[in-house]
């Protein structure tokens, strides 16, 4: 009885080509999509579950010891480093100072540059170029002009009776100049994505409210700058992820110094992991830092959903 | 027909890669230098090694110093560890406590005519952990003072190293110095720390030496000495020639000295290979002596057989044979050795084509007297830790010893 089965189910076998067009499309589809979907298991998901599983162990990377310990790097980051909550702070501060002027400074430019004029492609490349530049190179450039009575800085400063500080050895200082020097690197690229948002805002609106006898500052605040919110919202959004992501930055003009001034997350990350070789404690200071930017991006996210209705 | 072609094959090329395995050794050796000088030397040596042991190779692969200790973690811990390679002295007591080195102990007293008693004491104290040796020193190189001589026979000052024949090289005199030779108009400065980076990764480049001149050390057995009286008034010193005198290149600025923006620096004799091409006149003198004595301090380097190496037994076997007295002649050239029958000969004073061996006895003195820096297990802890306490103590206004005393309290749970 069951060979007499297995007959049957075989000869069906042999009439329907196993190839069906509705197989192929699906093997077609699976083969596009393959190697980005490879890439992102090797390099994003299997590294993503490993920071999890490190992040729960005390592992000498030495002797190569690894040893289970539940929350206990979790619980020491948010309860009993001091160190950890410093550099949330500073992280903090970091954002504080940099999104503000980025966003008024790129919006400024925006303004200044959206409209044909002349020089005006000679001036986006100029504030573009920043962006394009290689980050180590500026970081550099940037800490040989900003030495404290010999640098280009000061010098110029002098010039107008101003005795600046030696920058990037005072804490308060040196914040400052970093995050200044990050908003001339990158102010260019949101620069760019308000230029885009202004010229699709309709001629019409503006004309129109100058017909009805706005000035200037009243067709900006009524007219383009409501506009402009989701662009705002977005540009928002992406430069703080960005500003709680900095590296290069730090690492190359205050290697998160002085006085552990400039010690944010990311170098606080990459120190415990790279020159303490605490693997564990660092896999779950990312972990927490991967929930920060994941709870940004989601009201990222959520509010996009909320301007487009 | 076909299936048995392919097996014999099959066989034959299994086989070929079995016994070329068996034959053909190859050690990986780790190093930190690219000069194609010391890469050449290098190369010598592993090529009479490999006469002696046919089959086997020797390659060296550099990492640069910056990520050395960085990248040879992750090697270890990646699964794809070297045999063997050069070691910081202030990395190897976290090698030794992990076991991710082996002892040399049994190679070295057993090889053919290495006379393990050649190596002076103090040069192997940071190479031996309880009665096992992990490590053989390649390199023992003293901290010298470097001075322009254009500078101060501009001046119409006597140079360090005529000071010190004379024993008037004292720290008072060193003071002295450095300020007369500052031009704050032409922003020279008298003295500049280990190649300017004495606020940031060489603190204890720069505190040590006036410290161990004024009797005091940075840590010994688990306690702190930073806030020691004598350390207190060296590190004051050092504070009051930064702002006071203002003739050491102060933190945040860049005073080179070998392109002529400082006087006198403070370094190894492996960086006269930067002067032929400095472009003035130059030499090298002791550190200068204070309330203490002579204090020379010395940087090491070392030979060490890493614990997950697949041929640890020929990779030991070719540290007892770079580490020979011939190959330790050879290397003396480049690296100042541990081997005092080496250090007293003149191959050594002779061996510098840069160095005249007036100016290379006071090196091998040094070698023979000097101690190294404070090393712990959990060297870079202690230094992050100290990092921003030094911070605030290099402000014009901070106060010496409450800085020293923060300095301690910081890094005494990691001692």
């Amino acid at each position: 009885m069951a060979a007499a089965d297995d007959i049957e189910a075989m000869a069906r076998r042999a009439r329907v080509p196993w190839l069906t067009l509705k197989r192929r499309e699906a093997i077609e589809a699976w083969l596009f999509v393959s190697p980005t979907l490879i890439g992102f298991l090797i390099f994003f998901l299997g590294p993503l579950i490993a920071v999890v599983i490190y992040s729960m162990s005390e592992w000498n990377l030495l002797s190569g010891e690894q040893i289970f310990v539940g929350v206990a790097n979790y619980r020491d980051a948010l309860t009993e480093n001091p160190d950890f909550w410093h550099v949330i702070r500073n992280s903090v501060i970091f954002a504080i100072g940099l999104v503000p002027m980025n966003m008024a400074l790129a919006l400024t430019l925006a303004i200044s540059l959206s409209r044909p004029r002349r020089g005006v492609v000679f001036f986006r490349t100029v504030f573009f170029a920043p962006v394009v530049t290689s980050a180590v190179a500026w970081a550099i450039v940037w800490k040989f002009l900003l030495q404290g009575e010999g640098g280009t800085v000061n010098q110029l400063l002098a010039l107008v009776g101003i005795d600046g500080p030696n920058w990037l050895r005072e804490p308060d200082w040196a914040m400052a100049a970093v995050i200044v020097t990050r908003v001339i690197k990158m102010v260019g690229l949101n620069m760019i994505l308000y230029i885009a948002a202004l010229q699709a805002i309709p001629r019409d609106y503006e004309e129109a409210a100058r017909l009805e006898g706005a000035t200037g500052w009243q067709v900006f605040r009524m007219v383009t700058w409501p506009l402009l919110a989701p662009t705002t919202l977005i540009i928002m959004v992406i430069t703080t992820i960005g500003s709680f992501k900095v590296f290069d930055h730090i690492y190359l003009m205050t290697g998160g110094g002085p006085e552990n001034g400039t010690l944010v997350l990311a170098f606080y990350v990459y120190e415990q992991a790279f020159e303490f070789f605490n693997v564990g404690y660092a896999s779950a200071l990312a972990m927490i830092m991967f929930v920060i930017v994941l709870v940004l991006t989601i009201v990222q996210l959520l509010l996009r959903q909320k301007g487009a209705t | 027909m076909r299936n048995a072609l392919t097996s014999l094959t099959v066989s034959a090329l299994a086989l070929s890669l079995a016994a070329g395995h068996a034959m053909a050794e190859d050690l990986r050796f780790t190093v930190w230098t690219g000069n194609e000088a010391h890469l050449n030397m290098l190369n010598g040596i592993a090529d009479g090694f490999e006469a002696e042991n046919p089959g086997t190779t020797v390659t060296f692969e550099t990492i640069p110093a910056g990520d050395y200790v960085q990248k040879l973690t992750f090697q270890l811990a990646g699964g794809n560890p070297p045999d063997l390679g050069w070691m910081f002295e202030d990395s190897m007591p976290a090698f030794v406590a992990a076991g991710a080195v082996e002892s040399l102990t049994d190679t070295l007293e057993n090889a053919e005519g290495y006379d393990l008693a050649d190596f002076s004491d103090p040069a192997m104290g940071l190479w031996r952990e309880d009665g096992e040796i992990y490590g053989v020193p390649f390199s023992t190189s003293p901290f010298m003072i470097f001075y322009n001589k254009d500078m101060f026979d501009a001046a119409g000052l006597e140079d360090p190293l005529t000071l010190a024949e004379k024993g008037e090289w004292t720290l008072d005199k060193f003071r002295e110095v450095v300020k007369a030779l500052t031009k704050p108009e032409d922003r020279i400065w008298g003295f500049e720390f280990k190649d300017g980076q004495g606020y940031d990764t060489r603190i204890m480049h720069a505190v040590m030496p006036p410290i161990r001149a004024y009797g005091g050390d940075a840590w010994s057995n688990g306690e702190c000495g930073f806030d020691d009286p004598e350390a207190v008034e060296a590190v004051r010193m050092l504070h009051e020639m930064v702002f006071e005198d203002k003739s050491i290149v102060p933190p945040g600025e860049q005073g080179d000295y070998f392109s002529g923006s400082s006087a006198m620096t403070i370094n190894q004799i492996s960086r006269a290979s930067k002067m032929p091409e400095a472009g003035f006149e130059w030499g090298i003198a002791p550190l200068p002596t204070g309330p203490a004595g002579e204090a020379p301090v010395i940087g090491q380097a070392g030979l060490v057989v890493f614990a997950k190496s697949d041929n640890k037994e020929l990779a030991k076997q070719f540290i007892a044979w770079m580490t020979n007295q011939e190959n330790v002649e050879v290397m003396a050239q480049f690296f100042p050795p541990a081997r005092v029958s080496v250090l007293e000969s003149d191959t050594f004073t002779e061996a510098n084509a840069l160095i005249p061996p007036e100016q290379m006895k006071h090196v091998a003195a040094a070698i023979k007297e000097g101690e190294v820096l404070p090393s712990h297990e959990r060297a870079p802890q202690i230094l992050a830790a100290m990092k921003p306490r030094f911070d605030a103590l290099w402000r014009a206004d901070s106060d010496v010893e409450a800085s020293l005393k923060a300095v301690c309290e910081a890094i005494r749970p990691q001692l």
